[in-house]
């Protein structure tokens, strides 16, 4: 249908429209048109990626100046190939309705692994090696030297696109994975190297978080973008966590004992050299003293797999000499290797700012802070110049590179754990060093100072005045949409006490007592019970899940879950957990009925939908706090309190609910589906959790629905799953959650809408 | 009923029930009238929905599956869910062969994740409704099987004629099922012998259930209570619309007359109906009955198929009642009674005179007569004709001339 959102003509593809689905887009119009950053907040399963898509694409058709490109960021592959059906969806339409389609060019760009079409390459599996060997087929010197040597093997699809594709701009359309591969073969071009190329002038982008947020791969990938691009995260509600892992680090005795062996390597590679082939050495010298700037021209190829986080003044800057040649460096790195192996033969927890750790490099072994700053560059000039093709093995010495010009670079917002020892297993001696961010707007923050406006939309983002704290950030609009039902297809209950009126709760001082353990067993059998095919709980960790399953074996819980379901529990090992996955929807597929025990923050929390029958109920055990004694977690807690004078206390609420809504989210995929979500603990009734959850929930969570005994809980969902049973037609929805263009236009709804975004400006 | 009931919980122990939750006031602050309101409206709905002029499967073949595994002694219908299953089959069973008299049906009963046939498809309602009546002896037990009671259906179903519809009826308990092997392969033999599969689920809607419903063409309902059980049960015993790719065919059938032999030499002779059974209250001498026209076989009830000669054995009557379901009477406008206060006084069928609870009345539409709501339900459900037209010469002469012969 064709509407109007406040005077902006919208193609929207299909022939009705949630009304949140409308206010939605009138609050990313008025985003849009103040230039600003939004944060939005609406369930899943009621059309974001359509809206965002119909909306921000009739904007770019209507203001060709003001919005040039669309860069929608998503988490995983299927959910990026998702969006590109949407959009292929929007464009047909436009087709039908226009005659022709808009001159757009979308496009997806992944991996290398999921887009290679080299006969060998890509039936690797693994991504590095992907990289690795692409790399090695791709290379500049490669390709250099294959031009006097025919034996030397390259990529024929990476020569047809270097010789024919740069010219040729890609016809306007929408191109997902599987179309730029088949394009690629067509015309014998890399599809990676094609998308890489042609992203700098589509209009639609679509890919992974990484390549905005991960300095690493941005600086390659997106450097150019214009200013004029609407950037969307979507499913963001763990942004700040993808922020701080991409810019710490991790090191431990494995990865100093590699490295050790890469220098080795490179020492014998840098002999051998100088012996045969002197001059280039001399040349790669002499590069260094100009500086890296021009060292680094447009080689594509052989840069990204090796790009340091740079300041843009290192790139200014000459290579310190003491690190110029080569034999030199190796001996710098060799030293810093070994201060680290001595960094880490501690026996008690060493916790410092980067500022000390320089400090105390330089007094150990004479490493001043500037050569440092240069690690990762030079590293990979060197590389470069020793014409080493395949970068994968040297991934523990990058990363150590990585280290050095990190610690050297930052010196706010991060520090330095040394842990002799697993909190676990006090007595393995497993010694880590982690370089650790604290503060998630560093990463992100280039993207909020580079683009006109960063769209941050989820699920599950309450509380939302949250996120602009920890992201340091001004949103213009902030608004949080609820769920328009025509029958309450959610069921959210409180369950605090068991049938034997003993208060269940994850705290830790009773978490192991024997009533709340069976409390918690006699909960999940009951609702086995009465509840169809799949079931899936929660846990607040895997230790806790462990344990918890240990005693219902004992107490004989397990026995009788069994009569009624399958039982499944998610492992830490991936196989694993996708083994009993697989297993799991086969049993709730053929009626036998499952109950998969999983975790909250594992991979099945995040990743997985049950919708409709997969999940019929899902049991929240406890509210899941991160693990508070870990050290990573209190010194950012400490620099939160610092900086942002966010509350030890809030964040770590703020944290477990996002995860619990989250996880209970995983339920409801859509308006036709329906589930029941059960949070056991007690703490979960109080007014500082309950108003943490996304409206959406809150809104069904009524009053006699909290503070329910284990017996009231079945009661009302044996009823309720019978309501819900009865047939729903569309028809049902059709005025009330589903509208007309008629229907929609309407002076009652358009009243209705003003009412729906709930404004906290 | 409560004097029957062993189960192993005391009433006191079962769940909390908030009757009154389900009891909503009516404007005027009534109780009682909201619901039946509502029920009634449910029924008057699934008689809208009933059209004349489609092609409907007389000669249904109706299988009845029955789970009879440990969540049927579950006390959430009263006193247990099979005791009120079974009081409810009783009357199904009955009505059914009432319907639909030249159809059959058996029963099978699922338990201890085994499928058992406790009835084989027969035309005889007293043979089934016995064998329902003892399975109040049956104790409920194990996990039922939906795979083991589909295949076992679906291997007397499958020697059936082109043109007898096939059904399965499953009343589902449990929320699970326990198979030998991949159920989704007996859904599509299901489906490829054109088997229609209707469950009614007693406690939620189970996905497999579903599946086989959507596929097999079939109907999938979950009961809010007895009463909503009662119409869920009922709704199966209009006959389907009968599928595409059922041939038409001619059947041979046989209209045996009740003869008396009279007079002194009258032998007395055993029906073939009771001659195989052992229990001595059906097997009695007699001398009259009802003689197979073509092999003078002997029964005492119709319609029955011929043991002997395998024809078909009906009364006229019996055809005649199957016809009506291809020339329901056209639904009744429903009126608002305030409006029509003054016009009219009494029901035309029972005189009932209409008072204050009466809060809506119908007309027929071809003869214009005005009825009370429990005659609407009752002309539309068993009489089949409305009793205005038929005592209206003019009107009943009409109706039978603009009756359209189905196709």
């Amino acid at each position: 249908m064709k509407l109007s959102v406040d005077g902006l003509l919208v193609y929207f593809p299909y022939d009705y429209i949630y009304p949140e689905q409308y206010a939605y887009m009138l609050e990313l119009k008025k985003g849009l048109d103040a230039k600003g950053h939004c944060l939005l907040e609406m369930p899943s399963g009621t059309g974001k990626t359509v809206s965002l898509l119909s909306l921000i694409v009739a904007y770019m058709i209507a203001n060709p100046l003001s919005v040039t490109k669309l860069i929608y960021c998503s988490r995983t592959v299927p959910e990026i190939e998702k969006v590109l059906e949407e959009l292929k969806k929007l464009m047909t339409y436009y087709e039908k309705e226009r005659g022709q389609a808009p001159k757009m060019v979308g496009l997806v760009l992944s991996s290398r692994k999921n887009m290679c079409i080299h006969p060998q390459v890509s039936k690797e599996r693994d991504g590095k090696i992907v990289d690795g060997r692409c790399h090695s087929l791709t290379a500049s010197y490669v390709r250099e030297r294959h031009n006097y040597d025919d034996s030397i093997p390259i990529c024929s699809f990476y020569e047809g696109f270097d010789i024919e594709g740069r010219e040729v701009q890609l016809e306007p359309g929408v191109y997902s994975l599987d179309d730029l591969k088949e394009y690629g073969q067509e015309r014998n071009w890399c599809p990676y190297f094609l998308a890489r190329y042609t992203i700098l002038h589509a209009n639609i982008v679509v890919y992974s978080y990484h390549y905005l947020l991960d300095p690493k791969i941005a600086d390659v990938v997106s450097k150019e973008l214009s200013r004029s691009s609407v950037v969307v995260f979507d499913e963001a509600h763990n942004i700040d966590n993808v922020c701080i892992d991409s810019m710490s680090v991790k090191i431990n005795r494995r990865i100093i004992d590699r490295s050790t062996a890469n220098i080795q390597l490179l020492e014998q590679t840098v002999n051998e050299m100088k012996e045969d082939d002197a001059k280039k050495l001399k040349e790669e010298y002499q590069r260094l003293v100009e500086g890296l700037r021009d060292a680094s021209v447009a080689r594509e190829t052989d840069v990204v797999l090796s790009n340091p986080v740079l300041p843009d003044e290192v790139l200014k800057e000459a290579v310190p000499g003491s690190i110029r040649t080569a034999e030199h460096f190796v001996g710098f790195l060799k030293r810093f290797v070994e201060y680290l192996k001595t960094r880490l033969r501690v026996q008690h927890v060493v916790l410092e700012s980067p500022a000390s750790f320089l400090k105390d490099v330089y007094q150990k072994v004479c490493i001043e802070r500037k050569p440092l700053r240069f690690c990762h560059e030079r590293l990979a000039s060197l590389l470069r110049t020793l014409e080493i093709a395949d970068l994968t093995d040297f991934s523990p010495l990058i990363l150590i590179t990585h280290l050095a010009t990190l610690v050297s670079t930052y010196t706010k917002g991060f520090t330095i754990i040394v842990e002799p020892f697993d909190d676990k297993t006090p007595t393995v001696s497993n010694p880590i060093l982690h370089f650790s961010c604290l503060d998630s707007s560093i990463a992100i923050k280039p993207v909020f100072d580079r683009f006109q406006t960063v769209v941050i939309t989820s699920g599950t983002l309450s509380p939302l005045d949250m996120y602009p704290k920890i992201l340091d950030f001004h949103p213009v609009i902030m608004s949080s949409f609820t769920m328009t039902l025509a029958r309450p297809c959610l069921l959210p209950m409180i369950v605090s006490k068991g049938n034997d009126q003993v208060a269940i709760s994850s705290r830790f001082e009773t978490r192991e007592d024997v009533a709340v353990v069976r409390n918690y067993g006699q909960l999940l059998v009951e609702i086995a019970t009465i509840v169809p095919d799949g079931v899936v709980c929660f846990f607040t960790s895997y230790l806790y899940l462990e344990s918890v399953v240990a005693s219902w074996y004992d107490q004989g819980v397990v026995d009788s879950l069994q009569r009624n379901k399958l039982l499944f529990i998610e492992t830490q090992d991936a196989a694993e957990t996708s083994l009993a996955l697989l297993n799991y929807i086969r049993a709730c597929e053929s009626g036998r009925g499952a109950v998969l025990l999983s975790v909250a923050r594992g991979k099945v929390s995040e990743g997985v939908d049950f919708d409709h029958h997969l999940g019929r109920a899902v049991l929240m055990f406890g509210i899941p706090y991160v693990y508070t004694q870990s050290r990573i977690l209190r010194a950012r807690l400490e620099y939160l309190r610092d900086q942002f004078q966010i509350r030890e206390n809030d964040f770590l609420t703020f944290d477990a609910m996002r995860h619990a809504a989250q996880c209970v989210g995983r339920a409801i995929r859509g308006k036709t589906d329906y589930g029941i979500m059960i949070f056991a603990d007690k703490r979960f009734s109080r007014a500082d959790k309950r108003n943490k959850l996304p409206k959406w929930i809150q809104e069904h969570l009524k009053d006699s629905l909290c503070n329910l005994s284990t017996e009231e809980a079945v009661q009302i969902s044996k009823r309720w799953l019978r309501q819900m049973a009865q047939p729903f037609s569309r028809e049902d929805q059709l005025g009330v959650s589903l509208l007309t263009l008629e229907q929609l236009h309407s002076e009652e709804m358009q009243r209705k809408q003003q009412n729906t975004a709930d404004q906290k400006l | 009923m409560a004097e029957e009931e062993e189960g192993k919980e005391y009433r006191w122990e079962t769940g909390y029930e908030k009757t009154w939750e389900a009891i909503q006031e009516d404007d005027e602050g009534l109780l009682e009238g909201s619901v039946a309101e509502i029920i009634q409206r449910a029924k008057r709905k699934r008689q809208a929905e009933r059209h004349g002029n489609t092609r409907l499967g007389m000669m249904r073949h109706l299988f009845l599956v029955i789970d009879n595994s440990d969540c049927m002694s579950n006390q959430d219908l009263k006193p247990t869910r099979q005791l009120c299953t079974i009081k409810l089959l009783e009357g199904f069973i009955d009505e059914f062969f009432d319907q639909n008299p030249i159809s059959q049906m058996g029963i099978i009963i699922t338990k201890s994740k085994r499928a058992e046939k406790i009835s084989e498809l027969a035309g005889n309602p007293r043979k089934h409704i016995k064998a329902v009546q003892q399975l109040t002896q049956v104790a409920c037990s194990g996990e039922p099987s939906l795979q083991n009671a589909l295949e076992l259906a679906l291997r007397s179903l499958r020697m059936l004629p082109s043109h007898a519809s096939r059904e399965i009826l499953i009343l589902m308990g449990s929320l699970t099922t326990c198979d030998p092997g991949d159920i989704s392969v007996t859904v599509q033999n299901l489906k490829a012998q054109g088997v229609r599969c209707s469950v009614i689920a007693l406690a939620a809607e189970v996905h497999i259930c579903h599946k086989l419903c959507r596929e097999t063409g079939g109907l999938f309902g979950v009961i809010l209570d007895d009463c909503h059980f009662r119409d869920q049960l009922f709704q199966h015993i209009d006959p389907p619309p009968a599928a595409t790719f059922l041939d038409s065919s001619l059947i041979k059938m046989g209209f045996p007359h009740h003869l008396m032999q009279e007079g002194k030499e009258a032998s007395l002779t055993m029906c073939m109906c009771h001659v195989d059974s052992t229990d001595g209250e059906g097997g009695r001498l007699n001398s009259g009955g009802y003689f197979c026209p073509q092999c003078c076989s002997k029964y005492c009830e119709l319609p029955v198929e011929c043991k002997a000669c395998g024809l078909t054995l009906v009364s006229a009557p019996h055809l005649a009642r199957s016809y009506h379901h291809l020339f329901p009477v056209d639904n009744f406008k429903e009126l608002e009674f305030r409006d029509m206060q003054d016009k009219i006084e009494l029901c035309f069928a029972c005189q009932k005179r209409f008072g204050e609870h009466d809060k809506h009345v119908y007309e027929c539409g071809t003869c214009s007569r005005i009825f009370c709501l429990e005659c609407d339900m009752f002309i539309h459900d068993l009489l089949h004709t409305c009793p205005g037209c038929a005592t209206n010469h003019s009107t009943s002469q009409s109706m039978s001339n603009d009756s359209v012969p189905p196709r």
